[in-house]
């Protein structure tokens, strides 16, 4: 069973829809007190990292319960989209440090006027090396990419996807139970299932 | 209630079983739906030098009647293996077709791009009639609640008067279609019936909105097209010799055609129907009739056909959901009809015996090919009880 | 290297999807629903829903339908039609769309757009712009409430002044051009391009393979078709189909 995490940030119901979809079972949860039940969890989110932060701290319980079940219990967790960069230590675009589970920062796309921000629309994710959650993938696997700011992993080891704009920048991460895709699989057809399904064998 | 164990009892041909409605078997085991495809295949000389020469016949006439017009006939499509293969030889027999589709709103992609490969590779245009959405929704909803097995009746039925009433717009006396008795077999009488006044008593009693948009084959309509307009209905299938997988693999080289990998999936409706409604409320598995054929025809040996016969069928993750979705049913509303009871096409009002009262006359008819024989065979027949 | 985008414009009116002309004389298509799963089926990389009754009196956005077509689709979808609150806005992000497309509230109410951008981002909202050619004096105006009322404004001045709300995509239509068949108009469109720094999305006359090579040759990378995806060939009948991506 999979753990959607919601605190109030995103729409989750795309999410769900897909694992419904794929015939993995999941549910959306914002108590604390169930989320410390969870096999599972996806920490999804849109908009800004501060707002996301400051919301995930706020719900009484609720960041300690996150901090317990990646890093003690440490189950499967995989961050989408600002979830994935929640997992930095912080972002060029707030200032609230993010959870830090991973060792990494969240980093602004380069100005020039040539390059349009948000990065937005389907481009090519490669897979570069083995991994649990990149399984089946081909090397051109197109995922649809929504976001202003990149994430930049401090050890390349961590490192399991990338993805070029402008720029060439860590589009999936992953450290022991931790993953992240900078992507939104829930829009991403096949291979966002892919993704979604290999999450749910981890 | 029937479960589907193996019997005892198989003929020595094909697969049917004695579980079929008005099946028999001779002293050799054979039965008699595999001498009833045997007599057909003599009469239409299927794949023989008699099926071609009768077929050349019908063509020169298609192209004689229809000289003037802009099409000389009519070809229904559905994106399927054997309409879609007519399409092909129409072309090679140098007809100028209109192909004609009833868009019951329930097509899958698989349908709707084959179809727009085909007749644009062959640059054949198409006639769409799309019936009202709510309106479809609201008719299969009255069948679900009916509890009959017919769940698809109104897509066969609004077919056959999309192809005849465009027939007419057009002025076109010949209508071609892709049905093959040797690769799909006779469906067996009783097993499940269709007519206009079948779907329109469910609708009446079950429905809730009117028919506006619902191209329901009246007998007034059906007589019409076949007296008045003296339309020719064809099945070049029965005269030739048809095997669906050398045709596949003539429309995918041809067209860029692609083969679903099964029966009825380019419809969501008859889908649900072949491996939702009938097998899990009725119990019956309609893969008997295509394998049987294939077992017939010699394509695939009888063990192999039984084990795929035996294996459950799993329907699509999502079309269920879908289909509760559509129709607006609650998962309780649906697991009741599921659960509900069952009824058959002789609860409900139907012209079948007004078929069977005018069987001399529909005999002839067949004879001239206004109606098909499979039609006689199936409607004008009484109905045998056998015990 | 971010895809070319190639996006199908279906237009709900009802429950039921219609096509124009000309923004005129709807014409039935079939099912919303069973539509967008055919579009999903042929994994369509996004696709656009506009309602184009929601000028009409008492018209509701139909909330219940929008999210069975939302369920529908596995790939980014955008929906116009009647959005006048951010209250409104948010309903629809809630359902599962990605974004939203405002016409005539940013003619009537250029704050509430930007406190939609403000509250969920611009790459969030787009502006759809609707625009005619006026024959006499060879100028294109911009036209709200489903074309029925010309603001007087010239097309290349609106989408310039678009650029201080902060929208994040335009979605332009010629009007004229608009289920015909004709081809894109070109030349408006490379007008516009030049002069607005979000992406612009082009829409209107596509009639063929050719007109989207055609389009994507000028660099212009995003572009919606309609009449193409919803018939076999012009003047002919209703078939839901999507050009091969590998085509053009």
């Amino acid at each position: 069973m999979i753990t959607i995490v919601n605190y109030g940030i995103g729409n989750l119901g795309s999410m769900l829809n897909m694992f419904r979809h794929i015939g993995v079972k999941a549910t959306i949860e914002s108590d604390p007190v169930i989320i410390q039940k969870a096999e599972k969890l996806v920490l999804p989110g849109v908009g800004s990292f501060d707002a996301a932060m400051n919301n995930i701290n706020s719900i009484a319980g609720l960041r300690d319960v996150l901090d317990y079940k990646a890093l003690a219990e440490r189950i499967p967790i995989l961050g989408v989209c600002l979830g994935m960069q929640l997992l930095t230590r912080f972002s060029e675009e707030g200032k609230e440090p993010g959870l830090g589970w991973i060792p990494s920062r969240t980093c602004r796309f380069p100005k020039h006027t040539n390059l349009k921000v948000p990065h937005m629309g389907w481009n090519v994710a490669l897979p570069n090396k083995p991994n649990l959650l990149t399984k089946q993938l081909s090397d051109n696997s197109r995922f649809y990419f929504v976001h202003s700011y990149y994430v930049k992993v401090d050890d390349p080891v961590h490192s399991i996807m990338r993805t070029h704009y402008d720029i060439d920048f860590d589009s999936a991460i992953e450290k022991d139970n931790i993953y992240g895709v900078q992507f939104h699989p829930e829009k991403s057809h096949k291979n966002g299932m892919q993704i979604l399904k290999n999450f749910s064998l981890i | 209630m029937k479960t589907l164990e193996i019997t005892s009892h198989i003929c020595s041909r094909c697969i049917y079983d004695n579980r079929i409605s008005n099946i028999s078997f001779d002293k050799q085991g054979v039965c008699n739906y595999c001498h009833q495809i045997d007599s057909l295949a003599d009469e239409y000389g299927t794949g023989m030098a008699k099926g071609e020469q009768l077929l050349a016949k019908i063509i020169e006439d298609i192209r004689h009647v229809g000289k003037k017009k802009k099409y000389d006939c009519i070809i229904g499509v559905s994106g399927g293996t054997d309409s879609s293969y007519l399409l092909l030889k129409a072309k090679e027999w140098k007809l100028r077709p209109l192909a004609v589709h009833y868009d019951n709103t329930w097509n899958s992609a698989l349908a709707t791009m084959n179809i727009k490969k085909v007749t644009s590779a062959l640059d054949i245009d198409l006639f769409t009639y799309v019936v009202d959405n709510k309106e479809v929704d609201d008719i299969k909803k009255s069948f679900l609640l009916a509890g009959v097995a017919e769940f698809d009746a109104d897509t066969d039925i609004a077919f056959v008067q999309v192809l005849r009433s465009t027939a007419a717009k057009y002025g076109i006396r010949y209508i071609l279609e892709g049905h093959s008795f040797i690769t799909e077999g006779i469906s067996p009488v009783g097993s499940n019936y269709l007519d206009g006044a079948y779907v329109a008593d469910i609708h009446d009693r079950f429905g809730s909105k009117k028919r506006k948009t619902f191209p329901n084959l009246t007998f007034y309509q059906f007589m019409k097209w076949i007296l008045v307009y003296r339309q020719k209905f064809i099945r070049p299938l029965w005269y030739i010799d048809y095997s669906k997988e050398s045709a596949r693999q003539e429309l995918i080289i041809k067209t860029g055609w692609q083969y679903y990998g099964g029966h009825h999936l380019e419809n969501r409706a008859s889908e649900f129907a072949h491996t939702v409604w009938l097998p899990k409320k009725f119990k019956v598995d309609l893969r008997n009739l295509t394998l049987a054929a294939n077992v017939r025809r010699g394509v695939m040996d009888k063990k192999t056909a039984l084990s795929l016969y035996n294996q459950t069928i799993v329907p699509q993750l999502g079309l269920i959901d879908y289909v509760k979705k559509r129709i607006d049913i609650s998962d309780a509303q649906y697991h009741q009809i599921m659960s509900g009871p069952i009824r058959t096409w002789r609860n409900f009002y139907t012209y079948k015996k007004r078929f069977e009262r005018l069987r001399p006359l529909f005999y002839l008819l067949a004879k001239a090919n206004l109606v098909p024989t499979s039609f006689y065979l199936k409607y004008c027949l009484p109905e045998k009880i056998i015990q | 290297m971010l895809s070319k985008r190639i996006i199908p414009c279906l237009l709900l009116k009802d429950h039921r999807l219609v096509k124009t002309k000309k923004f005129k004389n709807p014409n039935y298509i079939g099912d919303p629903c069973n539509t967008i799963r055919i579009f999903n089926e042929l994994e369509v990389d996004e696709l656009i829903l506009l309602d184009i009754n929601s000028h009409s009196n008492n018209h509701e956005i139909n909330y219940s339908l929008l999210k069975d077509i939302a369920t529908e689709a596995f790939m980014p979808m955008s929906y116009g039609g009647g959005i006048r609150t951010l209250d409104q806005a948010r309903k629809i992000f809630e359902i599962g769309f990605e974004k939203i497309i405002l016409n005539s509230l940013i003619f009537s109410s250029p704050s509430t757009v930007k406190k939609i951008v403000d509250e969920f981002g611009s790459q969030a909202v787009a502006a759809s712009v609707d625009y005619k050619h006026n024959f006499f004096n060879k100028k294109n105006y911009v036209y709200i409430n489903s074309g029925k009322i010309n603001t007087g404004i010239l097309v290349l001045d609106y989408c310039k002044n678009l650029m201080n709300l902060e929208i994040g995509e335009i979605f332009l239509t010629s009007i004229n051009r608009e289920g015909t068949w004709s081809g894109f108009d070109i030349e408006t469109i490379e007008k516009i391009e030049k002069n607005v720094n979000v992406p612009l999305i082009a829409h209107g006359g596509c009639g063929s393979s050719e007109d989207i090579k055609t389009l994507l040759k000028l660099d212009i990378c995003s572009l919606g078709i309609g009449s193409l995806v919803v018939y076999s060939k012009k003047d002919k009948g209703v078939l839901i189909n999507m050009p091969n991506r590998f085509n053009v």
